[in-house]
């Protein structure tokens, strides 16, 4: 029995995701888990290190790997990466100085070995905010159609402020990890 | 323990050629970035000494490229990596250097960089900076390539330049804008500041988000953020805003009068202070209220330092003594325009 069927079967039995989320600083990524959990969203800081979230969604449990985005920790992102099942990157759709950054970290995260395996779901966030590029020009600039064609993934436009698409990206990221590792049932 | 001779202060090859010393420092410094230095008794005299050979080479190299113009390109590039070299120096012991000495060296540094823009721009005006991916030489080119190979991620991309959105303040100097978001008819949006030198900015009523780039010399007055600001690469400006969140990278030399309801951080900022907010206008307690930033938190004193991590106070940053602070200032009768001065 290989190591992967090994882990396959323990998380066949707990139905467990491990999820991912990174991207650059001021993205959105801890508001989006706690909007997403139904917690406060009115004071939060900026992410010094990472917090982790176990939401349950439908009949799965979610890991959820929120990991701060300031540039100086970000090479700790790879700490993280270990069996990661879901790739959730956060975009600043409004920050449009940036996106030539938010493209490179992200191809670079792309790169890792480790994270081969995992579906990608990008959030186009802030859609609320008057001036934020459309998911479809975030995904352009992000030259998301470049990637590896094995890549499983998804672009949604959200807004972590109103809570909206957050549901729609979750439910897409959730089905997709499920038909790839719960595939028999 | 025997006396320690100083043996820090630079080689004294005075009588050399110019240029021999130059290329001498260049050497060094090349060396330098190979192999870390080993650590000096004292670390300021060496870093004095090291940021001195550094900017002696860029400087040198700034002037070889002013006196060949047909040689330039070398030249400014050396010149190039002789600043990012100095930057990396500064950095690398800000921690251990006095205020002074950490101010004149990032004064040092800028005006060199400046200095190098200028000659970059002088001698080839048509090309326009741009990002790109570095293209990294295949290490472990994959076994098996697909049979497809998708375009390369660094192709050149739509101009992001080209889509800059709507609202903000840009590239101006020596100016006064103000901008009242209470009269104009559009939903929450973003504003930006970018490329300001000199200027004094009002920005009354309440914004969704806030992106501030490139400033020098600025005093900058926001009524509300109920989101977050992002402040990028400022130097010597004043800053005196509300908002929920506040994120503040590459400042020196920059007060910052705050309400905030999370933790303000800063990266890579050194000479920043912090006091508490002090602004006035007509309605501005209705949009701190609708904002709900009515409440002063006392967050504008719990700075983390993303560069500093430890327990002790960050030597990036502190609070403005209270004899210093500004006195709180009403901009009521600051009309909504964009004039030079």
């Amino acid at each position: 029995m290989g190591l992967l069927s090994i882990i396959r079967k323990i998380k066949r039995k707990e139905k467990e995701m491990r999820i991912l989320m990174v991207g650059l600083d001021n993205s959105g990524k801890t508001t989006i888990v706690l909007k997403i959990n139904g917690e406060d969203t009115g004071v939060i800081s900026p992410t010094l290190g990472f917090n982790i979230k176990t939401i349950k969604y439908h009949k799965y449990s979610l890991n959820i790997w929120d990991i701060g985005g300031q540039k100086t920790i970000r090479s700790y992102w790879r700490n993280y990466f270990e069996q990661t099942d879901g790739l959730v990157w956060v975009v600043d759709s409004s920050d449009i100085r940036r996106l030539d950054d938010c493209r490179a970290e992200l191809h670079n995260l792309l790169k890792e070995e480790r994270l081969a395996g995992a579906s990608l779901l990008v959030f186009a966030n802030k859609q609320d905010i008057q001036g934020a590029l459309k998911p479809s020009e975030i995904a352009k600039v992000l030259n998301l159609e470049a990637m590896d064609g094995s890549r499983h993934w998804q672009i949604v436009g959200c807004s972590a402020h109103t809570g909206e698409g957050l549901l729609q990206g979750f439910d897409w990221l959730v089905q997709d990890i499920a038909s790839r590792i719960y595939v028999l049932e | 323990m025997e006396p320690e001779p100083d043996h820090t202060k630079p080689s004294t090859s005075a009588a050399a050629a110019g240029h021999r010393k130059h290329l001498a420092m260049l050497e060094r410094l090349s060396k330098r970035a190979a192999a870390p230095a080993p650590s000096q008794d004292s670390p300021v005299a060496a870093f004095l000494s090291r940021f001195a050979a550094a900017k002696l080479a860029a400087e040198s190299a700034l002037s070889a490229c002013r006196s060949s113009p047909d040689d330039a390109q070398p030249s400014l590039s050396a010149a190039a990596a002789a600043i990012d070299d100095l930057d990396r120096l500064v950095a690398e012991a800000s921690h251990s250097l006095p205020p002074y000495e950490l101010r004149s060296a990032l004064a040092a540094a800028s005006d060199l960089r400046a200095a190098h823009r200028l000659a970059a721009s002088d001698l080839r005006p048509k090309k326009s900076f741009s990002f790109r991916n570095k293209s990294k030489a295949p290490k472990n080119p994959p076994q098996d390539p697909p049979p497809t190979l998708p375009p390369p991620p660094d192709q050149p991309n739509p101009s992001v330049e080209a889509i800059l959105p709507g609202l903000g303040f840009r590239g101006r100097r020596d100016a006064t804008l103000v901008k009242d978001l209470r009269v104009s008819d559009e939903k929450d949006g973003d504003f930006t500041l970018a490329d300001l030198v000199s200027c004094q900015v009002y920005l009354k009523g309440k914004c969704r988000a806030l992106h501030v780039h490139k400033l020098k010399d600025c005093r900058v007055f926001v009524g509300a953020v109920f989101g977050s600001v992002l402040i990028e690469d400022v130097e010597r400006c004043a800053f005196v805003m509300a908002a929920h969140q506040i994120r503040i990278h590459e400042a020196t030399a920059t007060d910052f009068y705050l309400r905030v309801r999370s933790r303000p951080i800063i990266e890579d900022c050194c000479g920043v202070r912090f006091a508490p907010h002090a602004l006035k206008y007509e309605g501005i307690g209705e949009d701190l209220r609708d904002a709900g930033l009515e409440e002063e938190t006392g967050n504008w004193a719990n700075v983390d330092d993303f560069k500093w991590l430890r327990a002790v106070q960050s030597p990036n940053w502190c609070l403005v003594p209270e004899e210093e602070r500004l006195q709180t200032i009403d901009i009521s009768d600051v009309q909504e325009r964009e004039y030079d001065n």
